[in-house]
Order: structure tokens, then sequence, then C-alpha cells
């Protein structure tokens, strides 16, 4: 591990996609974070009065946030409002997303094998 | 706050809907395209049971018209977002010359799952988990 990574606050590396989200979704203080803006906007200062961190760490786990696609960013003047992305959060979704084009792949190889087999047997018969 | 929605996936397969139908509804036909274990009553009301991988699933056949559509609910017992019976699934087959065009369709699922409470985040980071690991 380089000093550089080690420096780093967890996380942050994080890109987008599930690994991402997880680890932003790893710390119960961004849970809370994401629980406050999901019907509302709300600006980082607004926020930051739930919490008993500076509003510098505030800041940093929005930002961890935004980054793994949870949050969305719009500014107002100098204030920057925060809101959830609800599709970012979708596992449900993701999992059946990817699980019935791969079924349904694996459907179409069996049947037209099994008919193959069918026709085989036939022709030896 | 939950907004439910399609999935749609589709193939185009060289046989009939006849030689297709039987893989959606005898469990030793489906478990060679999805899940490894299955208990199916293929008629209205009749239950629909499948794991995939760890994951239970569970329902009830709504419809059954065979060889051209089959619908079954679909969920998981226990799990908040998506419990058992609380989606639909559709499968339609349809001929097209001497191949079937099969569609399916989720019905119903939640769009926005964002856990209420605290004790809904761990079900909800186990099943992400499962994404991530997949």
């Amino acid at each position: 591990m380089s000093r550089t990574q080690a420096n780093r606050p967890s996380g942050v590396e994080a890109g987008s996609g599930p690994d991402a989200v997880l680890r932003a979704l790893a710390d119960p203080q961004r849970r809370r974070m994401l629980q406050l803006v999901r019907s509302h906007e709300l600006a980082a200062g607004q926020i930051a009065t739930h919490f008993d961190i500076t509003q510098q760490a505030v800041s940093q786990h929005l930002r961890l946030l935004q980054r793994a696609g949870l949050l969305s960013e719009r500014r107002e003047g100098a204030r920057r409002l925060y809101s959830l992305r609800p599709e970012s959060l979708e596992p449900v979704r993701t999992v059946l997303a990817e699980l019935w084009p791969d079924a349904l792949m694996r459907l179409k190889h069996v049947v037209e094998q099994g008919k193959r087999q069918k026709q085989e047997e036939r022709m030896t018969r | 706050m939950s907004r439910p929605d399609t999935l749609r996936a589709s193939i185009r397969i060289a046989a009939t809907p006849a030689e297709i139908f039987p893989y959606l509804v005898e469990p030793r036909l489906l478990v060679q395209w999805i899940g490894t274990w299955a208990d199916l009553n293929p008629e209205p009301g009749g239950v629909f049971a499948l794991n995939v991988g760890d994951t239970p699933v569970r329902g009830a056949f709504v419809s059954v018209d065979p060889p051209h559509r089959v619908v079954f609910t679909w969920g998981v017992p226990g799990s908040a977002a998506l419990p058992a019976g609380s989606s639909t699934v559709e499968i339609l087959l349809t001929a097209e010359g001497s191949e079937t065009v099969v569609e399916l369709f989720h019905h119903d699922l939640p769009a926005d799952e964002l856990p209420q409470h605290e004790a809904g985040w761990t079900s909800f980071l186990d099943r992400l988990r499962q994404v991530a690991s997949s």
C-alpha cells in the first residue's frame, strides 16, 4: 500500500458501480445523509446541522456519496444543493436486469441443444 | 415513494412455442436455465418456488396458457423491498416462422427501495454485496 493511498480518506477512491455504492453506504453517517435528502433537496449547510462533525467533514462525505452516484448536486448561487438519485439504489433491479438476459440465453441454449439431440437420436435410429 | 416498474428481456429461439413451453413449467427443465432447485405447480394459484443461488424466490402461478403465455408472481421471503409474491413475471412465446420470440416482462418492481429504517439497511447491503461480488 503506497502512502498516498493510506492517507486518502476511506472510500474516496471509489468510482461508480455496486462496489462504490457499497463503500459509500458502509458509513452510518452517510446513510443518514441519504435519508435526509431522499424526498427533498438540502444544502450542505442544512445537512451539516444534523451532525456533530465539521462542515468540512460533511462536505467530504457528500462528495463521496456524489462520486458513488448516490447523490446529485445542483448549484444555486453559492449554495450546493444535494438530493438522492433513487435510480442508483436499485440492487433488486440490478440483480434482475442481469439475471433475465443471462437466463434467456441459457434457455435458448438448452432448448436448441435438446432439439438437436432429439434429431440426432432419430437419425441414428 | 415507491415507483413500480417493469423490466423487459427477449430472445429468439430456433424451436416452436410448444417445444419451449415445458421449459417454463417443468421443474426438471426450468432449472436447466434458471435456478438450482424448483417446485412448480403450473395452474392458477399453484406454487412457484425456485432457488436462485442462495436466494429463495417464492410466488404463485397466475395464468398458464400453453404454449403461448405463463404468468407467475415473484418475491423473496423476508425481503422488505420485494416480499414473496410482490412482483409479477410474464413470459410470452410468439411463433415467427420456424422460430419463437420469447419475451419476458418483470412487472411491479420497486424502483426506489432506499430502506426507511436503519434495520432495513442490513438486508439491503447484503443484497448489494451479492451484486457486487457476482
